[in-house]
């Protein structure tokens, strides 16, 4: 085969006047096993080995399921697929479908323990001293160097959070990695990397100005293995502070 | 109603067709001798993409301009290369659609569609089509829902069609037919869905099956005992590429696609012949001459459906007849195309999963490489060091020129059972996303694979080649661009953005004593000439 790009959504719409279906097989644990099986052979080519997500489809396990929550909906999505998106319908015997249902609800992450801090003092730090709102975006509101904030809290466990703080290179969303041009006459410039292919680059400045160049034009293009941000360690950002940040940006789930 | 206009572009266009000429085998036999003319899908019967037309060369391809544009309005990118016969260009597009256009203007002459089925689900990589192929006056098309169809050239009206086998089971074709003598040959996609696949031949004359080669051995045939159990039922083996034809030899030579389940060998213990060979069949009959077998017991999705470039070069001293192919597994092959004999391999990109090809042409594997629960990094990644995008091969510089792919993959292995019309996988990867992938164009020397040169694209390229008598390879990248290089030396001399990734190669023509450049970018297809003085 070619490349395999089948993008899935878990969307999904139950009509409201169905009856709710409930699992016949809820609480055995040998439909479990069988339902990790039938989801590594079925489903991990796009929602990966253990339903952790991947470039194709959406986490199972930590992700918000957009299109359903209960066995029901589950069941529904599982089998008659999401209409306008790549989920394809499957089609396999109700019993197995069942299981990978009872599968998923034991893989399922509990919902993370909700961030501890004051989240009003994280506000404040965000757009205060802490300058987070130099680089991010909170609806509307910051800078544009960084990636918008604006739904944090959704896309983002409160622990990823903290370690994105803390340490920033950890996992560099991708369209935000830096790099450096060095200019025939060596001077260089570094911002993050909002476009390249093979014959140019386009890339962001601190002071958000955008940068244009062809490549044939420059003497070097260097990517670097790091992030603009500042690392916030304990000195920068006590870790009541951190607490208090990460509450904040939890709340965010956009608008 | 239609307007006036509409009436005066139908009129002009039906009197160019009508000064067309069938198409006889005679003349897809000696299709280099016509380069006005693209009669096949690889421009001539030995895969080598190579155009006689010198027009336009290394000192005048900056000036090329754009010609015209044809944009079929769909969603889905063209991977089709374009036919061209005596002014007239066909192509086929996703969803089972095709045109004919005036090749001067890009204007319509006809438009072909074929209804898909309500449910068509069971493909891998989306509802592509590759191209026609054309003997006598009529066009074949491979359709998605797995039937062969004959088409009127000058009208687009059906003539015959015939069905190959049910969609339903996971069946479908991508494929450009290659026409030989009487026949149009045909192989199926669907390795991702548990299908045995085959090569079929087709009457072109009543759409009647002629023959069909099975690419993997049935009970009791040789071959067959690579394949534990009844997994050869279930074992894939598509092969969705147009393959290459030797006249004096009287073979075809077909690329055969991964096992299945793809990514989980558990079921499917030993060798699993024919998948990832190459078959060299008689083109009368479709029995098998001799194959070679790349990559055995494949874990990786490595098809070999690459298209086998026939080429008679100076070997160790003698004129041999040569089979060259850069392997999907990232090694780059010589074969003798007489009987199948491995002259040579060597890797054309990072290899991982290998330390090199022995002499009798089997790869020496690295443990640790192939798929597991917890998963194992290799390199090529699943869309391997090349895949479906065309090489090609200049007499002139004696160099071969392959898009490349610098990339790499975790793999994920999961136990699978066979279910008609599903995804039969055996598995997952991902890309690890802390490297940088890459591409280009690569130029090899066809018989020691050494690299003369390489061009680098900003991402791992899917656009094929042509190779040009004026000196030149042209190609384009994931970015969009179509570039011209210099065939010598790999350098840039002309590019420019058509704004949507580039998933087919370019082929070229002349009309009215202009050449033309063609490629599909996205779902349009652009064409490039010299201004006119």
């Amino acid at each position: 085969m070619r490349f395999l790009c089948i993008i899935l959504a878990i969307p999904l719409a139950l009509s409201a006047q169905e009856k709710e279906k409930t699992n016949p097989l809820a609480g055995k644990p040998e439909a479990v096993a069988e339902g990790r099986e039938l989801f590594r052979q079925s489903c991990a080519f796009c929602h990966g080995m253990d339903a952790r997500g991947g470039a194709r489809g959406p986490d199972l396990v930590t992700g918000r399921r957009t299109h359903g929550e209960t066995d029901a909906q589950l069941f529904e999505v599982i089998s008659r697929g999401v209409p306008g998106t790549e989920m394809p319908a499957n089609e396999m015997p109700e019993e197995e479908v069942w299981a990978i249902v009872s599968w998923l609800r034991s893989v399922r992450a509990p919902s993370p323990p909700a961030a501890i801090g004051d989240r009003a003092n994280g506000e404040k730090l965000f757009f205060g001293p802490a300058a987070c709102a130099q680089c991010h975006m909170v609806n509307g509101r910051g800078g544009r160097l960084g990636p918008d904030l604006s739904r944090a809290g959704a896309a983002r466990a409160p622990n990823y959070l903290a370690q994105s703080i803390r340490k920033a290179g950890a996992d560099i969303t991708w369209g935000f990695h830096t790099v450096t041009v060095v200019m025939p006459d060596g001077k260089r410039i570094t911002g993050v990397r909002r476009n390249e292919d093979t014959f140019s680059i386009q890339l962001m400045d601190a002071s958000e100005r955008i940068h244009s160049y062809l490549k044939r034009n420059l003497k070097e293009v260097v990517q670097e293995e790091r992030s603009l941000m500042p690392d916030y360690n304990e000195r920068a950002l006590s870790e009541r502070d951190l607490q208090d940040l990460v509450a904040y940006l939890e709340s965010l789930r956009g608008r | 109603m239609y307007s006036m206009r509409t009436i005066l572009v139908i009129y002009a266009a039906v009197a160019i067709a009508s000064a067309q000429a069938p198409v006889p085998s005679a003349r897809l036999l000696n299709a280099a001798k016509e380069p006005h003319n693209w009669l096949t899908y690889s421009g001539d019967y030995s895969g080598r993409r190579h155009s006689s037309l010198r027009q336009v060369h290394a000192a005048n391809v900056s000036q090329l301009s754009l010609q015209w544009v044809f944009q079929t309005g769909s969603s889905i990118r063209l991977q089709v290369t374009p036919l061209v016969v005596d002014g007239i260009m066909y192509i086929t597009a996703a969803d089972n659609k095709a045109y004919a256009l005036d090749a001067r203007t890009g204007r319509t002459i006809w438009r072909y569609t074929r209804a898909l089925p309500q449910k068509i689900s069971a493909l891998c990589c989306g509802r592509v089509n590759r191209g026609f192929g054309i003997l006598g006056d009529k066009l074949f098309m491979a359709t998605i829902d797995a039937h062969v169809v004959a088409l009127d050239a000058k009208t687009g009206n059906v003539i015959w069609e015939t069905k190959a086998e049910d969609y339903k089971k996971g069946f479908s074709f991508t494929v450009a037919p290659l026409v030989v003598k009487d026949k149009v040959i045909v192989g199926v996609a669907g390795g991702e869905y548990g299908v045995r696949g085959f090569i079929d031949a087709y009457d072109a004359e009543t759409g009647k099956r002629a023959w069909r080669f099975y690419t993997i051995p049935g009970a009791g045939e040789p071959g067959n005992e690579t394949w534990a159990g009844d997994s050869w039922k279930s074992g894939g083996a598509s092969a969705w590429l147009t393959g290459t034809y030797d006249p004096d030899l009287n073979l075809v030579y077909w690329g055969i696609g991964n096992p299945g389940p793809d990514l989980w060998g558990g079921n499917r213990k030993g060798d699993n012949l024919y998948t990832d060979s190459v078959v060299a069949l008689d083109a009368d009959t479709g029995k098998l001459k001799w194959y070679f077998q790349f990559t055995p017991h494949d874990v990786h999705d490595w098809d070999t459906v690459q298209i086998p470039v026939l080429a008679d070069l100076d070997y160790e001293g003698r004129t041999r007849k040569l089979l060259l192919l850069a392997n999907r597994n990232g090694f780059y092959y010589a074969l003798d195309r007489t009987n199948g004999k491995f002259l040579r391999a060597k890797p054309f990109v990072r290899v991982t999963w290998a330390k090199g090809i022995r002499a009798d042409g089997r790869p020496d594997v690295i443990p640790g490489t192939d798929p597991s629960p917890e998963g194992n990094y290799a390199c090529p990644g699943l869309g391997g060091g090349t895949n479906w995008m065309s090489p090609s091969l200049n007499p002139q510089t004696g160099l071969m020129y392959v898009p490349f792919r610098e990339q790499c993959d975790i793999f994920y292995s999961a136990e699978s059972k066979y279910r008609e019309g599903q995804l039969f996988f055996g598995g997952t990867y991902e890309d690890k996303r802390t490297e940088r992938d890459w591409g280009g164009i690569k130029a090899i020397q066809p018989q020691t694979g050494d690299v003369k040169w390489e061009f680098k694209f900003d991402k791992p390229t899917v656009g094929g080649t042509l190779s040009t008598a004026g000196g030149l390879v042209f190609t384009g990248d994931d970015d969009g661009y179509v570039v011209a290089l210099d065939a010598e030396t790999g350098k840039d001399l002309w590019h420019v953005g058509l704004g949507s990734p580039i998933t087919a190669a370019p082929m070229t023509f002349a009309l009215d004593g202009k050449q033309y450049v063609a490629i599909a970018a996205g779902a349009g297809l652009f064409t490039f000439a010299l201004p006119e003085r």
